[in-house]
Parts: structure tokens; sequence; C-alpha cells
């Protein structure tokens, strides 16, 4: 036999890459290549430093991580870093996942601290946080079991935590669902305007080619631009030519002072008359939902 | 982290896990999701303490006297965002003498010290200087959001400052403030580069403001969401802001009279095209309103046949404000009765939160709405006179209260008033677990009164009563309770100076203030014990006797 039918007898899943870690006990485990590169920490040191590739070069890995954990964040890596899972597969593998008790979860949430595997440190802090949230400090203090070690001063602290107005996350909704309605409706115009103009320009090409012309589609097109913006113009100039009776009698009031605003909220706006006077108002360095980046991050918490 | 081979020391003893890094517990404590379980978290062991407050973001400061600014900064030292409370809540009724106090440029340049990495500012009854806003603008590099709620001692100067000064401004919002006019135009210093703004809130300016200044504000400001204007922008030109801006969801108007002209609502009703509108007049029921309403703020000329459309039309309404337009009106033209708030409270599931000024009350009407509504979180009635008994049967709002505050579990904030005993306070005290602040005006008969709400009441924070028969014996008898609270404010109540200063001495960790008349300032020491005093307030804190006091008010 050549050597290469030697290698097309060995099977694939011998030539696989393993890597090699060490815990801070000194003990050293093997672990698929593509699990352990799942872990930022560790595929950096492959990367960049070469190391893990034998039992003598093992990587070595942060003091909190203990074999325990270790072993807990490999099988994380190991469903994850497969490609083909859908959310919800992994959204229940994440519950099943984290149901451990808390001296286990809180030695994970540390080794995937240092490890920083941000998915599973979400997970696992997120995981405390559902454990900590509506307890009085005595009841987490039995849980975690904590040291009752604070002064009379320090337990009365007068200073609080405040989160966002609730009424905030209302507004975004509806402020999410308007710029979306709004920029649908500019692109359907867009698309309109184009299909317009590729009418046009089909039937010139053809007559010019008839005639024997040049093509003049350019041209065509441009002036298309022009008569649409017109049209736009004339859409506003007409609003602005009612304006309407002036209310000479707004200023006066007789109002007490605590209600010193009306306030109007209102929904998406469904006319069409208001859009011919909007002029494309989103820029581009926004996203296709029409959201910057701290605005989806707000309606994403919420 | 290098190569190498096993190690060669033996394995070390992981250290016990309640002592894992901050780090771990900072992060899970931003998982946290009610605002009060950070300081639960803080307050369990001296290393959650110190990591919560070294990752604590939002800081709130209930009362400014509580802590000293340096302490503060220096014990939360990562805040991103600070709001700051002064003056007693009656101070909206006059009740405060001027100059008590409040300042905010303490907390200002304590801030500016500490938090350079400040992005939101809320003062809330407090004195704001021109020299604060400038303070704040030329501080903080990323600042983003400023609110002031009912304060006073600024003018169109600090605003123009905050203008020119904050690049990445989002809100600006200006609440039933005292803004002095001093004719500048502080909107058209917004630099044409500025395109930041998300909320515009001036509805409490009484100047003019340049309506094409505002329009081109408006106009390049393409994230603009929130927009409340005042009286000076004329209500035609609403429509074409609107046009400008049409991403706009939130629209306040300045206040405008009931003498309006039918053309003008049609065109507004236009602008808004379908979406409805929710418009505070008498004349309701002639305009489409907003199913999505949540917010709700009108005068009492809605009457209850408005309400009955507001019932009808807004099943999402969350709060409902409804003021008096003449307090003074003793002959009660305006139709707004007991009725309209059972209809409310009725057709408005999500009803949650209310204040109704009214002038007649029945303990049938409020037992049908504590049956409605057991949802309610905040319940302000306001029945304008004193005293004033069920107006069919006579009798006493107490069951009417009582049921109340049995029916609504999770009840936060509660307003009492008409003609109540000592018997709607045991309901309240016993009753009332979750009650956090509690305004009493013109009601009960004895000393047992205050002493039911202050030996009950488990979640009570601000107290706040005035012109009713407590005296000292309650006040004396549960003085641990006060270290518990936030603050007690009792005025025109039956309290001696000796009362005072028994308390002083006994609750070394609250401030005891005693305000009298400014006619009379003489020092206290002089007077004798048997002393009726005027106004007392008292609060827990942590920095001292405060100096800043003017001359009616002495600390005991």
């Amino acid at each position: 036999m050549s050597g290469s039918d030697l290698l097309a007898v060995i099977k694939p899943e011998a030539l696989k890459a393993y890597i090699w870690l060490e815990c801070s006990d000194g003990s050293i485990q093997q672990v698929e290549e593509e699990v352990a590169m799942f872990c930022p920490m560790i595929c950096r040191e492959i990367m960049k430093n070469g190391a893990g590739s034998s039992k003598s070069h093992a990587i070595v890995l942060p003091e909190r991580v203990n074999p325990a954990s270790l072993s807990l964040v490999l099988d994380y890596c190991r469903f994850h870093q497969v490609p083909g899972r859908s959310n919800k597969e992994r959204k229940l593998f994440d519950e099943k996942f984290v149901r451990m008790d808390y001296d286990k979860l809180c030695k994970l949430a540390s080794a995937a601290l240092s490890l920083q595997l941000r998915p599973l440190v979400d997970l696992t802090c997120g995981s405390l946080a559902r454990i900590i949230g509506g307890k009085s400090p005595e009841e987490v203090r039995d849980i975690f079991h904590l040291p009752d070690d604070l002064t009379e001063e320090e337990k009365l602290e007068p200073l609080e935590n405040f989160n966002d107005d609730p009424t905030i996350r209302l507004l975004n909704r509806l402020y999410a669902k308007k710029r979306k309605e709004l920029q649908e409706r500019q692109r359907l115009k867009d698309v309109q305007v184009q299909e317009e103009q590729k009418d046009e320009r089909s039937l010139d090409e053809i007559l010019c080619f008839i005639n024997g012309n040049g093509g003049s589609g350019g041209e065509k097109a441009a002036k298309n631009k022009k008569r649409n913006k017109k049209r736009k113009d004339n859409a506003k100039n007409s609003a602005k030519a009612n304006p309407g009776p002036v209310n000479k009698e707004g200023a006066s009031c007789g109002v007490p002072n605590k209600a010193d605003s009306d306030n109007i909220s209102r929904l998406p706006c469904q006319s069409q008359k208001l859009q011919d006077d909007i002029e494309f108002p989103f820029e581009d360095c926004y996203s296709d939902d029409g959201l910057d980046p701290a605005m989806r991050e707000e309606l994403d918490r919420s | 982290m290098g190569r190498g081979g096993s190690r060669a020391a033996p394995a070390a003893a992981m250290p016990p896990w309640h002592a894992l890094p901050d780090e771990v517990w900072e992060h899970a404590f931003s998982f946290l999701p009610a605002a009060s379980d950070r300081g639960a978290a803080a307050g369990a062991c001296r290393s959650w303490l110190r990591a919560e407050r070294r990752s604590r973001r939002r800081l709130s400061v209930a009362n400014c006297y509580a802590a000293s600014p340096q302490d503060a900064v220096e014990r939360f030292p990562a805040v991103r965002a600070a709001e700051v409370k002064g003056k007693p809540h009656f101070a909206d009724f006059g009740l405060v003498p001027p100059a008590w106090g409040a300042a905010a440029a303490p907390w200002v340049a304590a801030a500016a010290d500490g938090w350079p990495l400040l992005e939101e500012l809320s003062f809330k009854r407090m004195v704001v200087t021109d020299e604060c806003l400038e303070m704040i603008a030329a501080s903080f590099r990323n600042f983003q959001v400023l609110r002031l709620v009912s304060c006073e001692g600024f003018s169109t100067a600090g605003l123009a400052a905050i203008a020119a000064g904050c690049r990445n401004l989002r809100e600006l919002d200006l609440q039933e403030n005292e803004i002095e006019d001093c004719s500048i135009h502080w909107l058209s210093l917004f630099p044409e580069s500025f395109t930041s703004l998300v909320t515009l809130n001036f509805s409490c300016l009484e100047g003019d403001v340049n309506i094409n200044v505002l329009e081109r504000l408006v106009t390049r400001c393409r994230n603009l969401k929130t927009l409340k204007l005042n009286n000076s922008i004329p209500l035609d030109k609403l429509a074409s802001l609107l046009h400008k801006a049409p991403q706009i969801v939130e629209l306040g108007t300045g206040r405008f009279s009931a003498d309006y002209h039918p053309n003008l609502f049609e065109k507004l009703e236009a602008a808004f095209a379908g979406d409805g509108l929710a418009v505070s007049v008498s004349h309701l029921h002639k305009f489409h309103l907003n199913i999505e309403t949540v917010n709700f703020q009108v005068m009492d000329l809605i009457e209850d046949h408005g309400l009955a459309v507001v019932a009808s039309s807004c099943n999402k309404l969350q709060e409902l404000r409804v003021f008096p337009s003449d307090p003074f009106d003793a002959a009660g033209q305006v139709s707004l009765t007991e009725r309209g708030l059972v209809d409310v409270s009725a057709s408005c599931p999500m009803l949650e939160s209310v204040l109704y000024f009214c002038r007649r009350m029945t303990n049938e009407a409020l037992i049908a709405i504590a049956k409605n509504r057991p949802n309610f979180t905040c319940f302000r009635l306001c029945i304008i006179e004193p005293h004033t008994p069920d107006y069919i049967t006579h009798q006493p709002l107490d069951a009417g209260f009582s049921a109340i505050v049995e029916s609504c579990k999770g009840l936060t904030r509660l307003s009492v008033s008409g003609l109540l005993t000592d018997h709607v306070f045991k309901s309240i005290g016993a009753h009332a677990d979750r009650l956090e602040m509690l305004s009493i005006a013109f009601a009960g008969n004895s000393d047992l009164g205050l002493h039911y709400i202050l030996s009950g009441c488990k979640s009570l924070k601000k107290l706040e009563i005035r012109d009713c028969p407590f005296g000292d014996k309650p006040l004396l008898a549960n003085a641990a309770k006060l270290e518990t609270m936030r603050s007690l404010w009792m005025s025109s109540c039956s309290l001696t100076l000796g009362a005072c200063r028994q308390l002083a001495r006994k609750m070394p960790r609250l401030s005891v203030e005693v305000m009298n008349d400014p006619e009379r300032a003489c020092p206290l020491d002089s007077l004798a014990d048997e002393t009726l005093i005027d106004k007392l307030y008292v609060y827990r804190t942590i920095a001292g006797p405060r100096s800043d006091t003017p001359a009616c008010v002495q600390i005991v």
C-alpha cells in the first residue's frame, strides 16, 4: 500500500484536533479543539501563543477554573458551538443548564468570567440575579451563607437605586413602531418612483430606437426626479397655503399651576396625506429597523 | 499565562465560594430587576456592599440632606445618572418657608469633581441657579439628560448655557419650574450641528420662543419623540411642526382656554390623521380619543360626562389626573363629582394611578371604586373643602377609604381627605402594608390616629400631615419608626417644643427641624418646653445637622 492509500484508510474522526488544558489544581485534560475554541481566552492562547497542542504544552487556565467548573463550561461550549441550532433549542438548553445548586452556580460564574465567555457569564449571573431579586438582606444571607458583618451605620443607607421610568419604554415602543412605518412608506414611495422611471425610460428608449436616436435615458431620468421633487414641494406648499384661522384667544387661560400642559399622545400615523410632505429623514448610520444602537439596546432590554 | 508543564506546587485550596471576586457579584447585580433589589443586596454583607456600591450606575437621593454630596460621590464612584430631591412635598402648597434650603449647587460641585462621566441629572424641588447650569454644561463631556421639576432660582441664561454647551444632550425636561425670563433666546443657542435631542419640554416657560428657531431645531433633530411646548406657540403652528417631525409620539401644548376656535381642532385632528387626539378641554366628547392614551391630565371642566367618554374610549388608561379649575369657587359650578371617578375605575382595567380633585364624595362610591380597581398603586383623592362628609349619609368617609386600603393590596401612595375619624387610620395602619407615602389633612380626632399609622404601615417612608389634632405622645412612642422612614412633616398640629427636644435627644440619627412664623424668629433655647410649634420636619440623615438653615428654621 502506498502512503496515500494508508491515508485514505484512516477515518476522519481520528484527524480531529485536541487541545490540552491545565486546571488550577494541576490536573490536565484533553478536549476537542472546536469546543475549546468557543472560549475567547483559550482561542487567543491557541492562536497567539500556539499553546495547548500537547500535554507538556497545556494551556494553563486561570485560578478560578476548577475541574468541575471546567467540565460544565465545556459542556456549554460543546452544545453552543454547533452552528445549526435554533434559538429556541439554545434557550431550552440554557434553562436546563443553569439548574444547579448555588455553590456550583457561583463557581461556574466565576470560571466563565475568567475565561471571558460572555454568554455564559450573562447566563449564570442572570440566574444568580433571579435568586437574589425580591428578597430581603436576611433571606439572601441565608441562601448564600453570607456573614452578617455590616455595622448598624452601614445598614442604614439612605441613598437608593432607581430604574428608568417605565413610561419611557412605552414611548420607545411607539416611537420604534412609528419610525418603521415611516421608513416603510418612504421605501414604497421610492420603489414606486423607480418603477415609474423605468417604465418611462423604456418607452423613450423604444421610441428613440425606433426613431434612430441615441439613448437619452439619463436625461429623462433626471427630468423625472425633478418632477417628483416638484410634486413633493407642491404638496408641502399646499399644506402651508391653508394656515387656518389663528387662535387669538389661545394665550389667555385661567388655570392653576398644577396642569401646565395638556398631553397629547398618539399612535403611528396612517395618513396618506402626511407622508407626501416627508423628506427622507433617516440617516445611513441606522440599521434596517431604523433604530440607532442605543435605542435598540433599550428596546431589547424592555 | 504562558506555556508550562504541570504545576509542582500542591493544588491550591479554592477560596470559600462566597468570597468570589467582586466582578461576579457586580455582574449579577446588573441583572437585578427591581430598583430596590440593589439596596437589599448591598445590605447583605460587607463584600456585597462593596461590590454593589462600586458598580451602581443610578443613584436616587430622595432627601438631599440625608447624606452629604461628597459622601454620595465617594461611596458610589460609577454613577452615571443621579436624581436629587429637596424640599418637602408640602412646599407645593406654600407651607415651607422661603429660603428653607435645598440648594443644588453643592451637589453639582461634588458631581463635577467625582463623576466626570455623569450623563443624567435630575433635580426636584431644589434651588438651581444659573451658575449650576453653567457648571453642568462645562463639567460633563457626555451629559445627556437634564430634568428639573418644581425648581426655582434659574433663568433663560442658564438654559442658554445648557443649549450651547451640552453637545450630546438628549433630553431637556422642564416641569413646573419658576424660570426667570432674561429675554435671552436660549433656544437659538443650540448649534446648527446639534441633532441629538429626543425630548424637549419647556411647557413651564413663561416667555416667548422663536417659532422659526424651534422649527429648525425640530427638523434637524430626527430622533425627537417628545415635544412639550408652552403658550407662546400658537396652536395653528402645531400642525406644521408635526409635519416637520412626523416621528413625534408625544406632544404637549401649552395651556389653552376653553374658548377655542372649532376649525383649529379639526386641523389638529387632520394633522394627527387617524391617530386620534386626547385634548383637555370641556368639549371633549366632540373629539375622537386616542385609544392608546396612557396618561391623562385634565381640568375638572371635563365634568362627569367627559370622563364617561374617557372611560369608554381609553381602555389602556393607566394614570388619570383631574385638577380644579377654580379651587376657591365654593358655588361649585363645575359638574364633576364622584360619578366620573366611578366610571373611569369601572371601565379602565389598567388604571393604577389617580389624582382627583372634587367637591363631593360618598362611601358607596369609594367602596365601588375599591371593588372595581384593586390594582391601584396610587390613590390621591382631594375633596376641596376640609371636613366634607359623605354628602348623602353625612357620615365620615372612613368606610370608603378603608375599603380602598383593604382592596388595593399594592397601594404605595395615598392621600385622604373629607371628614375622617381615627377609625380610618386604624384601617390604614393595619392593611396598607405596601404604603410608602401618606398625606393627611384636616383629619382624625385624637393622638390615636397618628399612633395607628406609625405603629402600622410596615413600608411607610414619607408621612405628611397638616391641621390634624395629633400631639406629642404618639410621636415619642413611635420614635424608632421614624428612623426607618425617609421623612415626617407635621404642621398646624398639637406638638410642643419639649417633645421635639426629647425626640432629638433620643434619636441622634434623625434631624429634627422646627419652623416657626418668620416674624417670630427668636432663638429656640429661650422658649419653654410647652411652646406649641407650628411646623415640624424630621428626617433621617447620616450627614449630621445642616448648616444652611434660614432664621425661621432651627434644628433641635
